[in-house]
């Protein structure tokens, strides 16, 4: 286990340019120039940013720009070296950056650092499909987890990454199997450290996170609120919250799915942004893993809503999901060191990791 | 057909497709991404536009020109089907319904109040 890696993630649009071409391309390409250890590129399915556009696969002509993510892992000093160039780039969106911690290779009995107790958000990360599996790998991850006991798990579909340094990207007319995919699962660290061994043992070259999450609600029971974080650390540098909200397809609030309803209420309020992401395969609680089926009218899939604020902001954003979720769904929060807002005139906000012990 | 009319079609059938997308973007921009209000937007006041071309009796290359080309590409059947289908994959069967239902009576609707109008000028 690494303890000390970074994890970097760009909110943007799929269309946004560069003079260079695509900015996903661009970035994509950055990271795998740097052969780093995970990274992955999703497309969201509806969001808005600080000007509170709606992009939404709903409709047509609403859907030509949809939020995408790029995640991208790796240590501490590969990020670093990377991250000028990164920053070089004269673009919209936002970039926040997370410690976490990194699991490849060999995984023997883990024994979790004190601050992963409380919870733990576990990211698997896997390619599309494997000759070594006669399922799908995320197939055969959620199953592991699900008899585990783990609370939930998601698996989300990238189109292009890398893992382990190699670059795969999804093409219209090809098999696509080395492309990565990630499946996030939050648990009890116990319950999670436990499984560790057991994932490192199924997959042939295991690629695993873990982060520190509190888990603030599940399935309308409120289990604590986000930590109350000030707004800068001791030495002045921003702090930043992060909150993630996963719902099944199926769970509605007033008629409309939940997940939909979240991004409407925060698009209305002053938040700062929120970005969906619809998963093709996971679980939630006793529910054994599920998709969608191909004769079907209805979804069934699960969907994870990301937001990114001010802690401040965050309190109140989590007030509104706070009454949405008041049957379904797990909501967590995170502590985000670092986040810098980019437009093409101006950046806010700085990339130096923020210190504070909670 | 004569060359020139061909290259009507083609431009005239852009131009229907990008009214069209500015339509749609401005009115879905506008009123939010709860109901495909921008599809039936354009539908009905293509229908409307195309009643009245017909109640004008308009023929030939012209009605070639303005009818099949320009409204042809305005109008839009397959996005009307395939947001009724996102209505109802997203457990909206109410909207979904409405959304057939509206757009069938007053794109009806509009298609005759058209042609009466075109008729009586």
């Amino acid at each position: 286990m690494n303890e000390d890696c970074l994890k970097l993630t760009t909110y943007f649009g799929e269309r946004d340019r560069t003079p260079e071409g695509l900015l996903a391309d661009e970035l994509l390409d950055i990271y795998g120039g740097h052969r780093l250890q995970a990274s992955v590129l999703l497309r969201g399915v509806e969001g808005f940013g600080r000007l509170h556009h709606m992009h939404t696969d709903r409709l047509l002509t609403l859907s030509e720009d949809l939020p995408v993510v790029s995640i991208a892992v790796d240590t501490r000093e590969r990020i670093e070296s990377m991250l000028d160039v990164v920053l070089q780039i004269k673009r919209r969106g936002l970039i926040t950056i997370e410690r976490s911690r990194l699991l490849t290779g060999e995984i023997g009995p883990v024994q979790l650092p004190e601050q992963l107790g409380e919870a733990t958000k576990l990211t698997v990360y896997v390619g599309r499909e494997d000759r070594a599996f006669r399922t799908p790998p995320f197939v055969a991850v959620c199953d592991l987890l699900h008899r585990r006991g783990i609370a939930g798990a998601t698996a989300l579909l990238g189109v292009d990454g890398t893992m382990g340094g190699r670059r795969a990207r999804a093409r219209f007319f090809a098999g696509n199997a080395g492309v990565p995919m990630m499946i996030i699962a939050v648990g009890s660290g116990e319950r999670i450290a436990r499984v560790l061994p057991e994932l490192g043992a199924l997959l042939p070259k295991p690629l695993l996170t873990l982060e520190r999450v509190r888990v603030c609600k599940r399935d309308g029971e409120l289990l604590a609120t986000p930590h109350e974080l000030p707004g800068t650390d001791e030495h002045g540098l921003a702090i930043w919250q992060k909150l993630m909200v996963y719902t099944s397809h199926r769970a509605t609030h007033n008629g409309r799915p939940l997940h939909m309803e979240i991004i409407r209420r925060l698009r209305e309020s002053d938040a700062a942004g929120a970005t969906c992401l619809r998963g093709i395969w996971g679980f939630h609680g006793d529910h054994p893993p599920h998709g969608d089926k191909f004769f079907q009218v209805r979804r069934h899939v699960p969907a994870v809503t990301i937001a990114v604020d001010t802690p401040e902001r965050t309190a109140r954003s989590f007030e509104i999901i706070d009454e949405l979720t008041h049957e379904h769904g797990l909501v967590t929060s995170e502590m985000v060191p670092a986040m810098s807002a980019m437009s093409e005139a101006e950046q806010r906000g700085g990339l130096r990791l923020a210190h504070h012990d909670f | 057909m004569s060359g020139w009319v061909w290259a009507g079609v083609a431009a005239l059938g852009g131009a229907g497709a990008c009214s069209r997308f500015l339509l749609d973007s401005l009115i879905a921009g506008r009123f939010g991404r709860d109901f495909p209000l921008g599809t039936l937007t354009v539908n009905a006041s293509g229908a409307l536009l195309l009643g009245l071309l017909t109640g004008l009796a308009l023929e030939g290359n012209l009605l070639v020109l303005a009818g099949t080309a320009t409204l042809g590409s305005y109008t839009t059947f397959s996005t009307w089907m395939l947001e009724t289908h996102r209505l109802a994959e997203d457990a909206e069967v109410p909207s979904a319904f409405i959304n057939i239902v509206l757009s069938l009576a007053i794109g009806i609707g509009a298609a005759a109040l058209g042609r009466t109008i075109g008729a009586h000028t």
